[in-house]
């Protein structure tokens, strides 16, 4: 694998993600992309029962990129990287690691590929309810992000109006080999900033006096793009 | 392919135990070599480093969690492993049978469980032999203490002896498999005498 970028794509008003959505893969398929498939990344989360302490929040993730594989994540931002058994182990722990299963989170989508780039174009929903959209971008060539952000910012801008900076977490790295389990950190990031905006989005409209805690922007806020003018 | 089924597919180790003393030992590694599959090869030797973490659930009972690692081969995937209540059966049943969950993991797992809120409860080192033959698999170890803590070139052994072990993992319900270990065993007598042994009555 290469370098992998993950941002949010913000939907403007009055638009809705699968207008979105059809708009990025047009774009995409008349830059010459071929779409290669479909992908899925998935997230569950499990909180800790009362006798541990600390308390902790373990978010599994399963990536069709790696389709054996299976990323533990626990909110010390220790990584495990196990095989799939790891779900099974997680059924025997049920009394001391609980799920809520509205909480499983996926980003889903088609998965395209353009010379040495891969994009996924995902809908990011949690349960049956839509909730964004993720768009992935990998380079394939380089392992180094340093060495190819500039090439990789460069293409985003052909299809999304290109990202200032890379993730905040990939920017700690720029100069270290990339590994999936930087593909899934960053998932992980957006999958908490997304969880945490919907909630915010929910205790506002259940007490509208609490506004400030809807002021939360989202972190590629700065990427939005209006539609008609890419047209 | 179906992910989902092959994650929830329950595994279950069917296994007969037993032990022989280190000066018969080596009549016995003759006659695995010469019982097994590639008995023309030197059989092939293990040593691994077992670290036992535990947890007490909220009903009271441990939960317990085996990690090995194997010493002689550094770049191999640390081994995680949780094994269930033994079923030891009445006396047709031919071997013990156990749920059985082996996964593959990063070299960060210790970090992990303690994080997780396990406790590691004790460690060893198993050093000795391993043989196959067909789904068969046999080892024949000898366990040390790590004495003193944390040293894993220990010579520390805990008997005089070796812990000779019988198994196969397999989906649940393959109880046939239990015969066939049967009478894999029945040829390692009178060397050794392997049986359904019950951890709990040890204790």
């Amino acid at each position: 694998m290469g370098v992998v970028s993950v941002h949010q794509y913000p939907i403007p008003e009055g638009k809705s993600g699968q207008q979105v959505i059809d708009h990025l893969v047009k774009c995409l398929e008349t830059l010459g992309a071929t779409k290669t498939g479909t992908f899925c990344v998935d997230c569950e989360t499990y909180y800790s029962g009362p006798n541990i302490n600390p308390s902790r929040v373990l978010n599994i993730i399963h990536n069709s990129e790696h389709p054996a594989s299976c990323f533990a994540l626990l909110d010390t931002g220790t990584c495990l990287v196990c095989d799939t058994n790891f779900d099974q182990l997680m059924l025997t722990m049920s009394g001391l690691y609980h799920s809520k299963k509205s909480t499983k989170m996926e980003s889903k989508g088609t998965r395209f590929q353009l010379g040495d780039f891969i994009v996924k174009v995902g809908s990011v929903s949690i349960g049956p309810s839509f909730r964004g959209i993720l768009i992935e971008v990998e380079y394939g060539p380089c392992v180094i992000p340093n060495y190819c952000w500039d090439l990789m910012k460069e293409f985003m801008g052909g299809f999304m109006s290109s990202p200032r900076d890379p993730h905040q977490y990939l920017q700690g790295k720029m100069n270290d080999i990339f590994t999936p389990i930087d593909t899934i950190q960053q998932y992980n990031d957006h999958f908490n900033s997304i969880r945490k905006s919907t909630a915010a989005a929910t205790s506002t409209a259940s007490t509208p006096t609490h506004q400030s805690s809807s002021g939360r922007s989202t972190p590629s806020a700065g990427i939005a793009q209006s539609i008609p003018t890419k047209q | 392919m179906n992910l989902e089924s092959t994650r929830r597919s329950a595994q279950q180790e069917y296994i007969l135990q037993g032990s022989i003393v280190n000066d018969s030992c080596e009549i016995l590694l003759h006659r695995l070599r010469g019982l097994c599959d590639n008995g023309d090869a030197a059989p092939e030797t293990f040593k691994d480093h077992e670290y036992v973490y535990t947890i007490r659930q909220p009903n009271g009972q441990p939960l317990t969690l085996r990690v090995r690692q194997s010493l002689e081969k550094k770049d191999y995937p640390w081994h995680l492993r949780y094994l269930g209540q033994p079923e030891i059966g009445d006396k047709n049943r031919a071997t013990l049978v156990r749920s059985c969950i082996d996964v593959a993991c990063s070299s960060n797992i210790c970090t992990f469980l303690s994080e997780m809120g396990f406790k590691l409860d004790y460690e060893y080192i198993s050093k000795g032999f391993i043989f196959k033959k067909g789904r068969m698999k046999v080892t024949v170890s000898k366990i040390f203490r790590l004495l003193p803590p944390g040293n894993v070139n220990t010579d520390e052994h805990v008997s005089q002896s070796y812990l000779v072990e019988v198994s196969v993992v397999a989906p649940t319900g393959q109880d046939a498999l239990a015969e066939e270990i049967r009478s894999f065993a029945e040829q390692l007598k009178p060397l050794v005498q392997l049986e359904k042994i019950d951890p709990r009555r040890l204790q």
